[in-house]
């Protein structure tokens, strides 16, 4: 038998053995230490990884130097397993005192039990007036006439263009600079006159996200997902409008076809010359040097303006300590009042009005986008939100992709959702009552 | 005590430690996702979540969901188990019958799986996007046709079965390799020395020793292939019309995403009975073949 | 078995080129600008920029890499020595002390090996919580050393081996724990270092256990730390590129600094003679 074979996974084992110890003692003696103060820390969870969380912090770590007595200490996680670990966490009773939530997911939320209601935001001393709000908006975070939690956002989709395309073709306003198109006319000018064909082709327009898309147009056509009585109304002829519109582009060959992909890569990679998408992904658009981007409304393609959209919500944890939940109140408010700082990572303040400052105006896309807020759909407010829009999602991709037509595509998924619905009213009743 | 008594008990202390980890860690979870799939979980209330029969599990059958899930899995099964056995196999004996710098091939075969899914994922995406993915521009560029790699029904599933075979294969190579390397020199010199020719060495001697270890990457592959997830996560999302969505995303979305955990469990327990029906399959096969 | 020839091994070094290219490709488009990232055109920058790192380390008071990667490293190593030992051990009891019982524990684990896992992640919080490790290191280390892969692929190897050395050792009189340790582990030795390879990279890689069971920033893994510079809403090409190779690189040099004891203890048959 050969010594060194004996020796080497016995070695291997041994010096892993030792490394462990070492690594062991170095993080006890570097993580130790720290001596419990008599602050009252409080945890905020939230999904803004990437310059969100940097924006985020540096609010945070101005309201801790402004109150010594409160310890925020903020953990990011990234919206795709967010609310995974949330719902683990606070079905555990492990949840943090505070977190964000989206507008629509606060339905689902509330079914694992731990969000509490947020009322004391609003009341008492330094309270904020619930006038300050969009009165929609304020409606998607009522809860038995409670407020389930704070919007600290409004982010709409709204168009965005790169103005040395379409100063290069053409599309420019008195001043002789790139001029954001406003209507269905100028739009689809605007689409033509920036698609170019070359071996390396360059496209006017292109689709981002199908559903969100076509969500967008059908709020302009006042299309709806739901009706009184909490029935999916999907295959609505507004709604069919809508997708007729969308899909049409594809069919008439205006933007790339559905298996190029092109979509926000290609309006970064200067290809695409306006998309459709979210406030939120100005902070990406940043990082891009020398790239000239104007952001505007959702041109009118329907009878008016309007565009799809939701919030960040702040939403408080169930059975917090007084102490505990006076500073989550304290900071909610703080968040609240200072939302412009917030509003510079792609946002807009969901207080009216911070909307009006001079330094929200010099925010050039996100108070663009806010010439929509008025006329925001936001996505239904149903327990059932995540099978609803998926299938939704689908009957866009049917119909983009030419599979189905758009009324056969909304027909479709209008049965699907609606059996949705209806099972779950069978399995949660409670929710369904009033 | 007897000598198989006392022989029983050492194996048993011997195995004690693995078994306490198990029965914590992975028995008592199996056992809630099994009860899980009976109920219809109250997430405020575990204990008082109703007991709902086989309903979830109907519920399954009958959602079209469900069998686009399950075709997309079988889809992605069907290519991957196939491919890594013949390649992974070969590239481990390839390995072997090198002369020189096996040990830097091997390392080079392995390299991608020490990337995350993330990494490899986008780092694929980016290959095989339409319009200025390097696939089609290197295809464009020697005259070969332009594919959509993930925008099409038809191609979405192979290009993720590429992308994994990229990412995974070099762990079934290196695996059949040590297993080779591992055969004891003197079988082979003795088979040498009776005078059996190189073929029959390979089928009569290395074979049928390979056999335990070939029975264990049929086994871990097939698991692996059925239980798909990330990769076709970040490359297509699921995508298109849900032909790459494979029944662990459906389930884990299902769960997670839309809070039917009772649901979701039972998904997971339909996929493990077809795990099951093949493995079962496999091992008839390999067992009648010794 | 055969005699190395020169076609093979010039074959197998084309393959290792054909897996490195992507690679390669990977960590030349890292350097690129923004703009650039997706140019097929140029698989080598035009203009060089460290740009996508910088932005991946940010700054080190909001990212500390040093723990990160000093968490990485414990929970990984720990991790490996823990699933060898521990998983040796009962291969050992199944197939070579062939307990009453060893076929039933089998099945039981290969086939608790075909139930998802994913749906595990709430009932081991809860375990985890009631054992009061979440947030510590334990939580990872722990569940890792439960899977039944390591166990049945350290069998399937033992099963491989002739069984006569050990029974010649047994019947000198030797008791099972020297077997174990003297006859069977080294013999084992490239089954071994193969496991311990597979167990420390998906350690190493794993990203919604640390991402769940984790809370402190200070008790994150190097992964899941660097991830937190990534916006959620789009892909940016350049940046989750140099983050995964950051991520990366510290398990490249410990298997650039370990190779030669991994390999020799991957490909030494400890039979040679």
């Amino acid at each position: 038998m050969q010594k060194s074979g004996n020796f080497n996974i016995r070695g291997l084992l041994g010096g892993l053995a030792v490394i462990v110890i070492i690594t062991g003692l170095l993080r006890t003696f570097l993580t130790g230490g720290f001596s419990a103060s008599n602050k009252v820390s409080i945890t905020f969870w939230n999904g803004f990884t990437g310059p969100d969380g940097i924006v985020m912090l540096d609010i945070i770590k101005e309201f801790n130097k402004e109150n010594p007595d409160i310890d925020v200490g903020m953990q990011r996680i990234p919206w795709a397993t967010y609310y995974n670990k949330l719902t683990v966490a606070g079905s555990e009773g492990r949840g943090p005192a505070l977190f964000i939530s989206h507008a629509d997911a606060i339905p689902r939320l509330r079914r694992a039990g731990f969000v509490d209601y947020a009322d004391d935001v609003f009341t008492g001393d330094g309270a904020i007036n619930p006038k300050d709000f969009d009165r929609y908006v304020l409606d998607r975070v009522k809860f038995n006439g409670r407020f389930g939690g704070v919007p600290l956002d409004v982010h709409p989709q709204g168009l965005y263009c790169d103005a040395d395309m379409l100063k290069k073709a053409g599309i420019i306003g008195p001043s002789g600079e790139a001029k954001v198109p406003e209507t269905k006319e100028e739009f689809l000018r605007a689409m033509d006159a920036a698609t170019i064909e070359r071996t390396d082709k360059q496209w006017g327009y292109a689709l981002t996200v199908w559903g969100a898309n076509m969500r967008a147009v059908m709020a302009q056509f006042d299309g709806k997902f739901l009706d009184e009585k909490g029935n999916s109304v999907l295959n609505c002829p507004e709604n069919v409008k809508a997708l007729e519109f969308v899909a049409g582009l594809t069919k008439k060959g205006k933007v790339p076809p559905p298996s190029n992909g092109l979509g926000w890569f290609g309006f970064r990679q200067g290809k695409v010359a306006m998309v459709w998408e979210g406030v939120y992904m100005v902070g990406d658009l940043t990082r891009v040097n020398s790239f000239h981007y104007l952001g505007g409304p959702i041109p009118v393609i329907g009878n008016h303006m309007g565009t799809i959209g939701n919030s960040h919500v702040m939403c408080i944890r169930k059975n917090l300590s007084p102490k505990e939940h006076d500073a989550v109140i304290r900071f909610v408010r703080y968040l609240s009042t200072h939302s412009l700082d917030w509003a510079q990572a792609g946002q807009i303040p969901a207080r009216v009005s911070l909307r009006s400052s001079e330094r929200f105006k010099g925010m050039q896309v996100q108070s663009a986008f806010a010439k929509q807020i008025p006329y925001v759909l936001f996505p239904p407010k149903t327990p059932v939100i995540f099978e609803f829009m998926l299938q939704m999602d689908l009957a866009c991709e049917y119909a983009v992709r030419g599979q189905k037509t758009a009324q056969k595509a909304l027909d479709d998924a209008q049965k699907e959702t609606q059996a949705i619905i209806e099972r779950d009213r069978r399995e949660h009743p409670e929710d369904y009552k009033s | 005590m007897t000598y198989i008594q006392k022989r029983n008990v050492t194996g048993w202390l011997f195995l004690a430690p693995f078994m306490c980890s198990f029965f914590l860690f992975v028995f008592v979870p199996v056992c809630i996702s099994l009860w899980l799939s009976f109920v219809q979980l109250d997430l405020t209330n575990a204990a008082q979540s109703k007991v709902v029969g086989f309903q979830n599990f109907s519920d399954a059958l009958k959602d079209d969901l469900f069998w686009k899930a399950t075709h997309a899995t079988l889809n992605y099964a069907v290519l991957m188990v196939p491919a890594v056995l013949l390649i992974g196999t070969a590239l481990g004996f390839g390995l072997y019958g090198m002369s020189r710098g096996r040990d830097l091939v091997r390392g080079l075969i392995y390299l991608p799986g020490m990337l995350n899914v993330a990494a490899a994922g986008i780092l694929w995406q980016w290959f095989f996007n339409n319009e200025f993915g390097l696939i089609n521009f290197t295809a464009k560029r020697i005259g070969l046709p332009v594919l959509p790699w993930l925008s099409d029904k038809a191609y979405a599933m192979p290009s993720v079965v590429i992308m994994s075979l990229w990412w995974t294969i070099g762990a079934t190579s290196i695996i059949i390799l040590t297993a080779l390397q591992q055969i004891p020199q003197m079988f082979l010199e003795a088979a040498a020395l009776d005078g059996a020719s190189q073929r029959q060495t390979t089928f009569k001697i290395v074979f049928p020793i390979l056999r335990p270890v070939l029975f264990f990457v049929f086994i871990t592959t097939t698991i692996g292939a059925f239980q798909m997830f990330g990769q076709a996560m970040i490359l297509t999302g699921g995508g298109p019309e849900f032909s790459t969505r494979g029944l662990v995303q459906f389930m884990f979305e299902t769960a997670f995403n839309g809070f039917r955990f009772g649901y979701g469990a039972a998904i997971s327990w339909l996929l493990f009975g077809m795990i099951a029906v093949f493995a079962v399959i496999q091992s008839i096969v390999v067992r009648r073949d010794s | 078995m055969k005699k190395p020839s020169r076609i093979v091994t010039t074959f197998m070094l084309f393959i290792g080129l054909m897996f490195l290219m992507p690679m390669i490709i990977m960590v030349l488009t890292s350097f690129k600008s923004e703009k650039e990232v997706m140019e097929p055109s140029s698989v080598i920058p035009q203009h060089f920029t460290l740009a996508n790192y910088s932005q991946a380390i940010h700054s080190a008071a909001e990212a500390p890499i040093m723990m990160w990667s000093l968490n990485s490293f414990f929970v990984s190593c720990a991790t490996t020595l823990l699933v060898l030992v521990i998983g040796s051990m009962a291969a050992f009891a199944l197939t070579r002390i062939r307990i009453k019982g060893a076929e039933i524990v089998m099945n039981l684990l290969v086939g608790t090996m075909m139930v998802p896992s994913q749906l595990f992640l709430i009932p081991l919080y809860v375990i985890l919580s009631r054992l009061h490790v979440l947030d510590t290191p334990w939580a990872l280390i722990l569940p890792a050393t439960a899977g039944g892969f390591g166990v049945f692929m350290v069998s399937q190897f033992m099963r491989s081996l002739p069984p006569s050395l050990e029974e010649a050792a047994l019947i000198d009189g030797c008791s099972f724990w020297q077997v174990y340790w003297q006859i069977t582990m080294p013999l084992c030795g490239p089954s071994l270092a193969t496991l311990g390879v597979f167990t420390f990279i998906a350690s190493w890689n794993d990203y919604i256990t640390p991402l769940v069971f984790m809370e402190k920033i200070t008790n994150y893994t190097l992964p899941v730390g660097i991830a937190l510079f990534q916006s959620s809403y789009s892909t940016q090409f350049g940046l989750t590129l140099s983050t995964s190779l950051l991520a990366t690189l510290p398990l490249l040099i410990v298997f650039l600094v370990f190779q030669k004891q991994i390999i020799e203890s991957m490909s030494s048959t400890g039979l040679k003679d």
